[in-house]
């Protein structure tokens, strides 16, 4: 396995820009097989190798589907060494468990938990996301701080210790042509073009594919005139760890600013700029200077890493799924970077997507459940949007109406507790609740489960990630309470014999229940996460889904009753 | 919950003057802000959603009076 990148640097601090800058590794361009020659039908190609593409190639690994992964380019990363998406949600963490990358992640990356918004000097309110129901259950911290090409780096090593998916670097995606049973890739490489066929394709080539367009797929945008510097930055005296947000920063003429510690000491500081100012001026070192000065003091010392201009705009597709070909990630949907959430919600389309892929492509599910995926990440898209743009409407007043609204909720937020929760520098990313599923086996909504600690069957302590990593893509269902010997036997044997399920009992601890096996829960976190009772008088089955979000909650079910949920998680409908 | 119409003021001329009151040498620009300030304030001890957002349909569908020009 590669090392760790470096940063290239002085061993002394500067007190001016010129120092340290890291060193991304290059990939080999590997002819490949078709251009030999050797011609064949692919399961997925998977266009971009991305933090959303990456996420889809490594999770399809686990799952033992051969994707081919398609980038043009031949390292991580874009525009150099940019630090871009640099907040991990604990969703995405729990998912990067379960892909054996969170503890190069955590060994590298920051925790934290505690923000503070300040207008002008003031501190106007600050949280702690450890002491939110909403994130205190998980084995994950509520975010790790990272710089995107970091968990790409880690997510490209794995890919390549499992050995499944093909990763085809400099080999650019030209066109494609979709056909009744199949899709036609087209391909330009160093060494010539070529087709491969392919049964589905992921768009995972970000926010200006081409794509969408030549498949006739529509698609909103809005954009905003508002522009941000970024520099990356190491301090001989670092600030703590914490994440900072400036409404009104006075050394920003009154301007928003950002700022978070990253891995290596490197802090990611975002400055927010006039809608018309000069990019080029904004980001030349001697302006960096002069504004890090204003803000740390004249006798700052630091080290500039990056440093380069940003804007952003929001984009929608009208539908993710056109198809044989499927749209994740900023392919499918951008948004503002105010509340972590592109990244982290391609990294979800990601996850929601791999299971019903691999399943379909197993032969153990209908394509129709590739629909859901549109019918669960759209919405999730269109809230993540929704609410991004709140916050840019906060950053960003558009008019004098909302300027003056903007400086009333300042001004209250000093003195009042009530207006702090309408001082938005950024909603925070949350895994989604899908609402509206055609998944969803009960009448609640399929709510997403933290990953809680348990005692798997073996005696092992563990938890719901390792729980997922023993039942080989399938999906888990968990029965608590009194559930008779006949059900319970047809649970451990006939359930699984036909579809992708793997029972567990989840009772007082004790032997497990009829040849079914037992989980512990000594403080009650997984039955509380799934809506169980172990005490209870009657039985209830959970079924939950690889993506850790609970399908269903059945209550006192027979055979039928199972059978029907299950197939309609899988996509199989009502018969 | 719908929205309230009724007479609902205990002593509106009490209310009506503490109001202008306040707005009493005051630019037009500070003026602006301290009904921006008040509305917020109200609106919290308002609460519902959906009375909120009637109130505001409401003022908003009332006809809107000429552009002053200055």
């Amino acid at each position: 396995m590669p090392d760790d990148p470096k940063i290239v640097a002085p061993t002394r601090l500067l007190g001016a820009v010129g120092g340290g800058h890291y060193e991304l590794p290059v990939y080999p361009f590997v002819e490949p097989a078709e251009l030999k020659g050797e011609l064949g039908r692919h399961p997925v190609v998977i266009i971009g190798a991305g933090l959303t593409g990456l996420t889809l190639a490594c999770d399809l690994s686990l799952r033992g589907i051969p994707a081919v992964v398609l980038d043009e380019d031949d390292t991580v990363g874009v525009r150099g060494a940019a630090s871009r998406g640099i907040c991990y949600a604990q969703k995405s963490l729990e998912l990067f468990a379960r892909l054996g990358i969170y503890e190069r992640m955590a060994a590298k990356g920051v925790q934290w938990s505690v923000g503070r918004t300040f207008a002008g000097d003031a501190e106007v309110y600050s949280f702690d996301l450890k002491t939110l129901a909403t994130h205190d259950a998980s084995r994950q911290p509520p975010f790790i701080n990272l710089q995107q090409f970091y968990v790409e780096w880690f997510l490209v090593d794995r890919i390549y210790e499992l050995g499944v998916v093909d990763l085809r670097w400099r080999n650019r995606v030209e066109g494609l042509v979709p056909h009744a049973d199949h899709v036609e890739v087209q391909v330009e490489t160093p060494v010539g073009r070529y087709a491969l066929e392919t049964a589905f394709v992921v768009d995972c080539s970000g926010g200006h594919s081409p794509l969408p367009q030549a498949l006739g797929v529509g698609v909103q945008s809005a954009r905003v005139p508002d522009r941000w510097c970024i520099s990356d930055v190491r301090f001989a005296a670092p600030p703590p760890v914490e994440r900072w947000t400036w409404v009104e920063a006075p050394f920003n003429e009154g301007r928003a600013v950002w700022q978070h510690l990253m891995a290596d000491g490197v802090w990611r500081l975002d400055y927010q700029m006039a809608p018309d100012a000069d990019l080029d001026r904004v980001s030349s070192p001697q302006v960096v200077d002069e504004r890090l000065r204003r803000q740390f003091g004249a006798e700052v010392q630091y080290e500039l890493v990056w440093v380069g201009p940003y804007a952003y705009r929001s984009q929608c597709l009208e539908r993710f799924r056109a198809g044989r070909v499927l749209f994740a990630g900023d392919a499918a949907h951008v948004m503002s970077p105010f509340g972590a959430r592109g990244g982290n919600s391609g990294i979800q389309d990601a996850e929601n997507l791999a299971w019903k892929l691999a399943l379909v492509l197993q032969g153990r599910a209908p394509e129709a459940l590739l629909d859901s995926y549109d019918a669960e990440r759209r919405p999730a898209a269109r809230h993540n949007i929704r609410t991004t743009e709140r916050t840019t409407r906060f950053l960003s007043p558009a008019s004098a109406a909302e300027r003056l609204f903007r400086d009333a909720v300042l001004a209250l937020a000093r003195a009042y507790p009530f207006a702090r929760a309408l001082v938005n520098t950024g909603r925070l990313s949350t895994p989604m609740v899908y609402e509206a599923s055609p998944l969803a086996c009960s009448a609640a909504p399929c709510r997403p489960v933290q990953n809680v600690a348990l005692r798997l069957p073996d005696g092992c302590t563990g938890d719901l990630v390792s729980l997922l990593q023993q039942v080989d893509g399938s999906l888990v269902a968990i029965v608590a309470g009194p559930v008779d010997a006949v059900l319970a036997a047809r649970l451990a044997a006939a359930l699984p014999e036909r579809y992708p399920v793997r029972c567990f009992y989840l009772g007082p601890d004790g032997p497990a229940a009829h040849g079914l096996p037992a989980l512990g829960d000594a403080d009650s976190r997984l039955a509380h996460q799934l809506g169980l009772d172990v005490a209870a008088a009657t039985p209830a089955l959970a079924l939950l889904r690889p993506d850790l979000h609970c399908a269903g909650v059945l209550q006192s079910p027979d055979w039928p009753a199972i059978e029907r949920a299950v197939r309609r998680v899988l996509g199989l409908g009502k018969d | 919950m719908p929205m309230n119409t009724e007479p609902n003021l205990a002593d509106p001329d009490a209310f009506y003057e503490v109001l202008l009151d306040a707005h009493r040498g005051l630019s037009e620009a500070q003026s602006a802000q301290l009904n921006a300030r008040l509305v917020l304030l109200l609106a919290n001890q308002v609460g519902d959603a959906q009375v909120l957002a009637q109130c505001v349909h409401a003022a908003a569908a009332l006809p809107r009076g000429a552009e002053e020009v200055r």
